[in-house]
Order: C-alpha cells, then sequence, then structure tokens
C-alpha cells in the first residue's frame, strides 16, 4: 500500500503538470478536444491524490507502523475514529489532506466549466493546476507522507492528547475547506487578469464558491475557537495566537470581498479593488499555512520542524508578486466610469466596512510578525499578545457593528438628511435605550461595553425595521400572515435576507464575545472529600475520586455536585488523564454551559493526601458565541440557496444570449441584482 | 436639506479622530489603581515554557514556568505591589520577551500606532477617491429624491407597474 501512495502522487504531479500546459495550449488554439483532455487529467489527478490518501489512511487504520507517519502519529491502542483524524493530526498527513481537498475543488469546478465560460475557464483551471502542482511537488519531495522506517516500531508514540478531541476531528477539516476553496475565485480572478476579460464573469462563477468558503472558515474558526475552550483548560477559547489569527485574517477579507463584490455587480465599480481583495484572501490562506509549518513563529499550533518554511514562503512572494504585477498591467482597462454622489450612500457605508475589515486584517497581521520584525531589526525578542490585538482591534469592532447597522439600511447612491433620520430614528432610540438600560438597571459602568451594547441595540432595530418593512409591503400586496410572510420574503430574496440573517448572527455571537470578556471570574480551591465552596451563585461539593487505567490511557476523575440555592442543579466530572504513549498529562474540562453563563471546572491537581485542587470559571454568555455562529451559519446556507427565481433569470438570459431575443436579455441584466 | 460634502468629510474628520483618541484613553488605562488580580497580572506576562500562552492562561498541569510564576505573583500582591510594579520585576529578570505586549515606546511604538496610521491612509486615500467620482458625477438636481417621496402615483398603469416591482422586491 505505501508504494501504490508514493507512486499515486508521482502520477498526480504529472498529471498536473499535463493539465496546466493543456489548458494553455487548447485555450489559445481553440482546441476543444485538448480542453476535454485537460479537465481529464484532472479528474484523474484527483482520483490519484484520493488513492494516496486511502492508502495513507488504511496505514493508519491497520497500524502499519513500518510507515514513519503512522507510528509518529497514532499507536495501537488509539481509537478508530482518532486514527482516521490523524490524517490532519501531521505535516506529511495535514498537506496531503490540503491537496485531496484542492484537487476535489478543482476538479467539480472543471466539472461546472466544461462549457460554461470557454474565455477564462481554461486558464483558471490552469491556474489551480499550478497551486497544485505546489502542493503535490512539495508531497513528492518535501513533506512525504509515505517514508518508510527501517526498523518497524512495535508500537506508535500515538496521536497529540491535544488533538484527541471530538472538535479537533471536525476543526481542521472545516478550516481547511475554507481555505482552500478561495483558490477557486482566486483562480478565475487570475484568469480574468491573465485573459483581460475583465467584466464580472469571474465574480458571478464564484460567487457561490466565495459564500461556500466564507461558510467553511467562520465554521474552522468557530470550532477551533471550541475545541480550545474545551482543551486548552484555561476557560477561554481565543488567545490571538499567530495560528488562529492566521485562520481569522482570511476570515475578515473574505468578508470584504463579499461586500464589495455587491458593489461590482450593482454599480460596476471597484473591479480593482475586488480583484486585489481575492488575491489577498488567497494569499493569507498561504501564509497561515505557512505561519503553521515553518516554526518561525512560536505557537501552540506548531508542527514539528521542517523543511517547507522556505518553499511556502518563496511559493507565497511569488503568487504575491505575480498578481500584483499582472493587476498593475491591467489597471487601464479596469477602470471603470465610477458614480459617487454622496457619502450619505450605500456606496460610501460598504467602502468603510471594506476599510475597518481590512483594517483589521491588517492590524492582526501586523502584530502577528511584529515579533519577527523587532527580532530582525533590533535582534530583541518581544511578544505581541492577547493585549495588544484586543486594544487595538476593540475600537475597529465597534465601529465595523455600527456600519453593519447603517450599511443594509442606507440607500444606494444618495440619503437625504431628512431620509435618513426617518429611517435610523427608530432604531437608534432603540440603541440609546439599550445603553441606558444596560447603565442604569444592570449596573454596568464599563465604556466599551455601554457602546457596544447600544449599538447591538441600534443594529437589531435596523435589522427589525428591514423585516418590517418587507413584511409591511408584502401583506400590502398579498393578504398574508406576518410568519407566511417573513418565510416568503427569505425565500424570495433569499440572498438579501440570508446575509440579514448572518447580521443577526454576528451581533449575537458579539454578545457572546462582549460578556464573556468583560465579566468572567474565576476561582481556584483546594478542598478534601465533602467540602465544598461558593463561586458565583454557585456552591461546589467535592464528593470523591475515581480512577481509570486502559491499555491506552489512565485517568482519575472527581465527581462535583453544583448547588443553587441549596438546590441540586447538576453533577459534573471533570478529571485528569495521562495518556501513556507520548507519557503526557492532560486535563479534560467540565462544563456546564447554560443562556446565561457557563460554568468551567477543572481538575487542577490531586493531593496524595486526599486533597484536590479546582480552577472554576464562571463566564456569562459563552453559549451565544456558538449559538450566534449557528445562526450566522444558517444564514449562510439560506444566502447560498438556489434560487428558483434567480435560475430561471439565468436561463432566460442564457437563452438570450444565443440571440434568441436581446431586448431581453437587456431586461434581465437591468432585472437581476 | 443636504449637508454640503466639506461638512460631512469635516465629520469623517472628527469620527476619525474620536476613534484614534478613544483608542490612546484605552490603551493608557492599563494600570488600574485598584488591588490586581493574580489573573490581570499574569495576563500581562507571556509564559516561557512554550506553549505561547500568557501565564494566566498557559494550559500545562505541571509547567515549570506558570505555576511558579503564578505563586509568585501572588505572593508579591498580598505584599501590596502593584500590577505594574509586578510586571517591571518579571521583565527586569526576563527581558521585554515576558510581556504579553510590547511596552508603548521606541521602536515598539510602531506595533501600536502602524495599525491606525494605515487605517487613516486607508480611509483618507477611500475619501480622496470619493471626491474625485463625486465630481465626475452629475448630481440628480437638489431635493429630487424628497420630491418623488411625496409625490401620489394616479396613472393606474404606472401605479400597477409599481406594484408589481414592489412584489418582485419583497
Amino acid at each position: 500500500m505505501p508504494n501504490l501512495g508514493e507512486l499515486a502522487l508521482a502520477v498526480a504531479l504529472l498529471l498536473a503538470i499535463y493539465s496546466i500546459l493543456a489548458n494553455l495550449y487548447g485555450a489559445r488554439n481553440n482546441r476543444a478536444d485538448v480542453l476535454q483532455s485537460a479537465r481529464h487529467a484532472l479528474w484523474a489527478m484527483t482520483v490519484m491524490v484520493a488513492l494516496a490518501a486511502i492508502s495513507l489512511w488504511m496505514g493508519l487504520l491497520t497500524s502499519d507502523f513500518s510507515l514513519a507517519y503512522v507510528a509518529e502519529h497514532s499507536s495501537r491502542s488509539l481509537s478508530d475514529f482518532y486514527k482516521f483524524t490523524a490524517l490532519w493530526g501531521g505535516q506529511e498527513g495535514s498537506m496531503l489532506f490540503w491537496t485531496l481537498l484542492l484537487s476535489i475543488f478543482t476538479s467539480i469546478a472543471a466539472y461546472q466549466n466544461r462549457t460554461r465560460n470557454p474565455e477564462i475557464a481554461p486558464y483558471a483551471l490552469a491556474v489551480l493546476g499550478a497551486v497544485a502542482v505546489f502542493f503535490l511537488g512539495m508531497l513528492n519531495f518535501v513533506t512525504p507522507p509515505f517514508l518508510l522506517l527501517a526498523h518497524r516500531p512495535p508500537d506508535g508514540a500515538d496521536l497529540n492528547p491535544l488533538l484527541q478531541n471530538y472538535w479537533m476531528a471536525i476543526h481542521p477539516p472545516s478550516l481547511y475547506t475554507g481555505y482552500v476553496s478561495t483558490t477557486v475565485p482566486f483562480a478565475f480572478g487570475a484568469a480574468a487578469l491573465i485573459t483581460g476579460k475583465l467584466d464580472d464573469t469571474w465574480i458571478r462563477t464564484t460567487r457561490r464558491w466565495a459564500i461556500f468558503s466564507w461558510f467553511f472558515l467562520t465554521l474552522g474558526n468557530l470550532f477551533g475557537a471550541r475545541w480550545a475552550y474545551e482543551v486548552l483548560g484555561w476557560g477561554g477559547y481565543w488567545a490571538w495566537d499567530p495560528v488562529e489569527n492566521a485562520a481569522f485574517m482570511p476570515w475578515l477579507v473574505m468578508t470584504a470581498y463579499l461586500h464589495s463584490v455587491m458593489i461590482q455587480e450593482r454599480k460596476d465599480m471597484l473591479k480593482v479593488w475586488n480583484l486585489a481583495l481575492i488575491g489577498l484572501a488567497f494569499a493569507l490562506t498561504l501564509f497561515g499555512t505557512f505561519i503553521t509549518r515553518s516554526g518561525v513563529i512560536s505557537s501552540v499550533h506548531s508542527f514539528t520542524q521542517s523543511g517547507l518554511g522556505p518553499y511556502f514562503l518563496s511559493f507565497v512572494i511569488g503568487v504575491v508578486v505575480m498578481y500584483t504585477a499582472l493587476l498593475i498591467y491591467r489597471v487601464p482597462d479596469l477602470r471603470s466610469p465610477a458614480e459617487f454622489e454622496s457619502y450619505l450612500s450605500r456606496e460610501a457605508a460598504f467602502l468603510f466596512n471594506n476599510l475597518i475589515l481590512v483594517g483589521i486584517a491588517f492590524a492582526v497581521f501586523w502584530g502577528t510578525i511584529f515579533p519577527i520584525l523587532s527580532e530582525a531589526v533590533r535582534g530583541v525578542k518581544i511578544t505581541v499578545g492577547p493585549p495588544f490585538f484586543n486594544k487595538v482591534n476593540g475600537p475597529l469592532a465597534l465601529a465595523l457593528v455600527f456600519l453593519m447597522g447603517v450599511g443594509p439600511l442606507i440607500a444606494w447612491r444618495r440619503m437625504t438628511v431628512k431620509n435618513l433620520l426617518r429611517v435610523f430614528a427608530a432604531p437608534a432610540v432603540l440603541g440609546v435605550a439599550t445603553g441606558v438600560a444596560l447603565f442604569a438597571l444592570a449596573g454596568l459602568r464599563q465604556w466599551y461595553v455601554l457602546t457596544a451594547g447600544s449599538l447591538v441595540g441600534f443594529v437589531a432595530g435596523t435589522i427589525l425595521a428591514e423585516f418590517r418593512r418587507g413584511v409591511v409591503a408584502r401583506r400590502h400586496i398579498v393578504n398574508e400572515t406576518v410568519p407566511r410572510a417573513v418565510a416568503n420574503l427569505i425565500s424570495k430574496n433569499n440572498r438579501r435576507y440570508g446575509g440579514y440573517i448572518i447580521h443577526i448572527g454576528v451581533l449575537i455571537a458579539f454578545v457572546g464575545i462582549i460578556g464573556s470578556s468583560f465579566f468572567k471570574t474565576q476561582v481556584k480551591r483546594t478542598v478534601k472529600q465533602g467540602q465544598s465552596f461558593a463561586v458565583g451563585p454557585y456552591q461546589i461539593k467535592y464528593l470523591g475520586l475515581t480512577t481509570a487505567d486502559t491499555p491506552h490511557m489512565a485517568s482519575a476523575t472527581a465527581r462535583i455536585e453544583v448547588l443553587e440555592n441549596g438546590r441540586e442543579i447538576a453533577l459534573m466530572d471533570p478529571a485528569r488523564v495521562f495518556y501513556k504513549a507520548p507519557q503526557q498529562p492532560a486535563t479534560q474540562v467540565a462544563i456546564r454551559s447554560t443562556p446565561l453563563n457557563d460554568l468551567y471546572v477543572v481538575l487542577a491537581g490531586i493531593d496524595d493526601g486526599g486533597l484536590v485542587t479546582f480552577q472554576v470559571f464562571l463566564t456569562p454568555l459563552v453559549l451565544w458565541l456558538w449559538a450566534g455562529g449557528l445562526v450566522m451559519a444558517l444564514g449562510t446556507v439560506v444566502a447560498m440557496w438556489p434560487n428558483v427565481r434567480e435560475r430561471a433569470a439565468i436561463a432566460q438570459a442564457l437563452k438570450a444570449q444565443r440571440g434568441e431575443d436581446e431586448e431581453l436579455a437587456a431586461d434581465i441584466a437591468r432585472g437581476t441584482d | 436639506m443636504n449637508l454640503r460634502p466639506a461638512a460631512i468629510l469635516r465629520g469623517y474628520a472628527l469620527i476619525l479622530l474620536a476613534v484614534a483618541a478613544t483608542f490612546g484613553l484605552h490603551a493608557s488605562s492599563g494600570g488600574a489603581a485598584t488591588r490586581p488580580t493574580v489573573e490581570s497580572v499574569a495576563q500581562g506576562l507571556t509564559c516561557q515554557c512554550g506553549c505561547g500562552l500568557t501565564v494566566a492562561n498557559c494550559n500545562h498541569p505541571n509547567c515549570e514556568f506558570a505555576v511558579p510564576a503564578r505563586a509568585q505573583i501572588a505572593k508579591m500582591i498580598s505584599r501590596g505591589m502593584t500590577r505594574v510594579q509586578i510586571i517591571a520585576f518579571f521583565r527586569k529578570k526576563y527581558g521585554d520577551k515576558i510581556l504579553s505586549a510590547p511596552p508603548a515606546q521606541g521602536f515598539n511604538l510602531l506595533a501600536w500606532t502602524m495599525p491606525f496610521i494605515a487605517l487613516a491612509a486607508g480611509g483618507a486615500l477611500i475619501m480622496l477617491l470619493l471626491e474625485r467620482w463625486r465630481r465626475a458625477t452629475p448630481s440628480l438636481p437638489s431635493g429630487s429624491e424628497a420630491v418623488a417621496e411625496r409625490l401620489p402615483v394616479t396613472d393606474p398603469k404606472l401605479r400597477e407597474k409599481l406594484e408589481k416591482e414592489i412584489r418582485e422586491q419583497f
């Protein structure tokens, strides 16, 4: 099997190289047969990469320790589930997994465009092929996953205990899916630049890919946060670790991109900017991978040191330089008659939204690389950690939330001040009322929390107003109940209202972030069996310790009883675990979540004399972050859902395009937004 | 009523300034006068065990750095030392790398100011661009939007068309 995997990767590399040449030759010489052969090569490449992945999976599942990767990242006693996920638990395997996703997405793009976009698709596929060549080159020559050991060890070193967690099984695949799928819109953007076909075909063709990518970047970040929350045991979910930052930056830039393409689709403006954004998003996904794998920045996520760093850096720089050169070369052709009337317009609001999003991305980038800069310039090692990122991004987040309320309600082109007051009066009142209530009723005094609370009220007000407007309009025309009107509103304009649902999710998550960042409390106590102590409104009673021993790990689990007003409300079981193969201790936290707060218990120490130490965090509103993420995901699905009306319009447009009805084509071009 | 663009420009500049000032205030409010907690001090220090987290957040149960450091911080707090004093103590002992964020002085000032400089530059660029576009765009006669809103739609044909559009929009 290992030989098969190795062979498959070599063949895949050759196929990828062939596909580039065939795509370029076929496009230049108008040879449909050659282009078809290029597509077939890409599909065959995907089969080869899949074969390689399957053979590594087989190695893991059958504990074939003659393979270095299997010996280093699994063990006999590891459950099959984690043996399966160990594929992305180490350097070589995760490179293979990345390449597998890239191949699958490339194949899908090739299939989708077998007849569509004949002018740019071959070039886009050539770009995708080139990215595949890079990754396959790494797999063949730098991080080969099928290295054999001279002496087969009796057992493996086991998967890193931190990775033996449910969320770790789905966090990397989600994030990788998000990362890798940005390659498709990037490739089409690059193809537009190469061919000079600079209208918004590339954006329309890859709109769903971009949302798809954003969806998985969102989930990937959230799952990562959830994993950190459950596994790292410090009561938080985000530490501004370089690798967290690396996952956050593409998300920010893709968010900016999804907003600014709306301006291009609607007003044919910002062509250069959109091309720049998608290039940046793609470069940042590579940069993130570079950070994870190069070891230049220390992080909880660092893979073992390897020779990948310089190659990745060269690739990132190469991509950025070539893409920028192309973009500059095409700038004269990208100029469009820009229409702009007033700062009080959606155009302006969107531009400032983009400024803030990219500004946050820059701040994160700057903070992440500043330690390297400091060491290079002054030779002094410094750390840029959470206090920096919180302070710098805190105010920017407020500005962003504010614009989230303004953008959707402000008119295109221009809005009179009178209209502005009419539309925003009610939401503004709601915002101020929220702030006052937080101050007077809840007794909060932190300026940041009060501002954030007011802004959340304001933005919630604008979204409610938008739904109300739609419902009233519908009920005016067709007589239907309010819930029915809401449902129809969403299904008929899924892109727009899906967007609003995402905004609601962002608000909910923001409330969770504020609550959990500002009002977390913690208590550390050492107690004897039967003793209890207070945490906030709760009494925590230590009932006793049980131990367990399996070939895989030894564990000690404390049973505690949580009481509120003298009544038992929960039993919790925080534990300490010792993983035998890597000889590593770890904690297993116990979490009790309610919409109001999370009780988070860590078994921090066990004394020989029967004393145990608990570290307990009481963190308000953490659940809101996950709930908000869920709502965001739901909204994204709504926005991505194929719209019957839209599809009919596209079908008609295609018909019209074939010369059957030019007037209709013009109508449709005007009518769809 | 229409605000003059120059006035709006000034408005934006004011907002930008306000944000920058708020940031300054926010950033400088690090050393609170209230009695520090181990958590608040430990958040200001980076663990040296290689985990990359702060001393407060290091997740190694028996960390050779974070665990004694937390104990020491607790002792220093009980002796009445302030957050600033305790952090200064650790900085003297381990150097700048122990701080979880660089001090806002010298070369490190660049870390703190660059994001805001970039943001201001980006904002200025956008405004410049918008100003150019605005001048190139023929404006609708002033107040036409407001007039259109007040006009009753009397023509039945037009009314029908409008209703159809609303139906499709919502």
